[in-house]
């Protein structure tokens, strides 16, 4: 491995992703390109997150429904889908779906755009890509990700009460007052910061890796690939350090 | 004035110019000639600063572009005017917002006045007609067309930029885009047109460079360029001499009567 290459390419890294970052509070602002973005990425992914977040909340009810009555606990459904999905399973998944179509999107629309010179245009008018084409992106998936992530929860835990009601046999006041019951700042700030943070670094490796596209459609079609399987591994890793910095700064005993 | 001293570039391990001195005045008409990956759209790129040379300097009316930052080569860039080649339209937005890009960014115009100017300039290169098209309902020769006219609306460079600007083109729309470019070039602003077609460069421009290996093979008139001995020219050369005999036969090899 070129070991002078890769540190190379972390700093080109670091260094778009903090001057996207930083652009949301520096001048020009370009709100219609935000909005674009936004209706890109939040109104274009609701449908997606939420089949993929209904049939996620629903197997895992199905599954702690089988493991739960074996042991004579089934009243638990509500409270351990509630947790899995608002801790871990609706910013996690919702992040992953996110990446699929609209990390995809980003690295794609902004590889063609380097093939087809539309950035070297934008320099040329005396627009700063960075400013023009990413700060816009980071904004949309830092609004959109967290809105879709609680779009996403809310579905994933209807999916749950449909199969713990319908199939499993339970009460379903119970299991809402379950819900409520874990819906405690802990546990909702556990989930609701990883949404802002997975948004980001999806965002930023899309756009790197997009505006760093060479070689044609060869080399589009690896910076997407990259860019989605980087993405992933990235909110995984991320997800875990996370868990483990939140659970100890939230007070949570492990 | 622009002047190339002593530039070398390379793109990864491949050398693409190699210690180019070189000096174009903006009143000139200048045709930028040589094989694919001969380093011509480079020579472009650099004048503009896109991308910065490994060795030697770039300048511009004698500044020195080299070390500048992109705020500071704004000023420079709004010197040119350049068409990229297949025009490189924001395939997102239609001709008259491609038009109207800088417009709207660097003017505080009215729609009404916005969408005057974008007809006004979109009638001077003939495409009036196209202007609420999405770049993809565009044939060849219009899509280099509404290039043109977007890198004029802002007003008036001091020299022109194209990159392979009759690539791709039937020989009519080919021989329409030679016919605006020096139309454009009438009041005195010059151009560097970057082509590998040399009866296309020969019908605009003054002076003729032919880039070989990255060094500079060949710079002078059209008669030079014409009767040069090297072998690589003659190639282009022949290409002209072969297509004026083609003409000459009748589709099945048989000759006119």
């Amino acid at each position: 491995m070129d070991i002078k290459g890769l540190l190379s390419d972390l700093q080109d890294f670091y260094t778009l992703s903090y001057r996207g970052l930083l652009g949301i509070v520096r001048r020009p602002f370009y709100f219609k390109d935000a909005m674009i973005q936004m209706d890109y990425a939040g109104a274009g992914s609701l449908v997606i997150v939420f089949i993929v977040d209904l049939f996620v909340g629903m197997a895992l009810s199905l599954q702690l429904s089988a493991e739960l009555s074996s042991l004579g606990m089934k009243m638990y459904i509500g409270m351990i889908v509630g947790i899995s999905v608002v801790r871990e399973l609706g910013p996690v998944v919702t992040a992953l779906v996110f990446t699929g179509r609209v990390g995809a999107g980003m690295a794609s629309e902004l590889g063609s755009m380097v093939l087809g010179h539309q950035v070297d245009t934008i320099r040329v008018f005396g627009f700063d890509p960075v400013k023009k084409l990413v700060t816009p992106r980071i904004v949309s998936s830092l609004i959109m990700l967290p809105a879709l992530t609680v779009i996403g929860v809310a579905v994933s835990l209807l999916g749950g009460y449909y199969i713990a009601v319908f199939v499993s046999h339970q009460s379903g006041t119970f299991y809402w007052s379950s819900i409520r019951k874990i819906l405690t700042m802990e546990n909702v700030l556990a989930g609701a910061i990883k949404p802002f943070i997975f948004g980001y670094l999806i965002s930023s490796i899309c756009c790197y890796m997009g505006l760093s596209t060479k070689g044609g459609s060869v080399g589009l079609r690896q910076s997407t690939t990259m860019a989605v399987v980087m993405s992933i591994v990235m909110i995984i890793i991320s997800d875990f350090l996370l868990t483990r910095v939140l659970l100890y700064v939230l007070g949570f005993s492990v | 004035m622009i002047v190339f001293d002593g530039v070398s570039f390379s793109y990864g391990s491949r050398r693409v110019l190699r210690d180019v001195h070189l000096s174009v005045g903006f009143h000139e008409r200048v045709a930028v000639l040589g094989g694919s990956g001969e380093g011509k759209t480079t020579i472009l790129r650099l004048i503009l600063g896109l991308i910065k040379p490994d060795e030697g300097g770039v300048l511009i009316e004698g500044d020195d572009i080299t070390g500048k930052s992109e705020e500071e080569l704004r000023d420079v860039r709004m010197k040119f005017s350049i068409v990229f080649q297949e025009g490189a339209l924001f395939d997102s937005l239609d001709v008259k917002e491609n038009v109207a890009y800088c417009l709207r960014e660097y003017t505080s115009m009215s729609e009404e006045e916005i969408d005057s100017r974008v007809r006004e300039i979109l009638g001077s290169v003939g495409v009036e007609h196209a202007i609420h098209l999405m770049p993809e309902e565009l044939s060849g020769g219009m899509h280099r067309r509404v290039s043109i006219a977007r890198s004029l609306a802002l007003g008036t460079p001091k020299m022109f930029l194209y990159d392979e600007p009759t690539t791709g083109l039937d020989p009519v729309n080919a021989d329409n885009i030679c016919r605006l470019i020096s139309d454009l070039s009438k009041d005195g602003r010059g151009f560097i047109m970057v082509t590998h077609k040399v009866s296309d460069a020969l019908k605009v421009a003054d002076r003729f460079i032919f880039l070989k290996d990255g060094s500079l093979l060949f710079d002078g008139d059209s008669r030079g360029l014409l009767h040069a001995d090297a072998p690589e020219i003659r190639m282009f050369i022949e290409e002209i001499t072969y297509q004026d005999r083609a003409a000459e036969r009748t589709p099945y090899g048989g000759e006119h009567v």
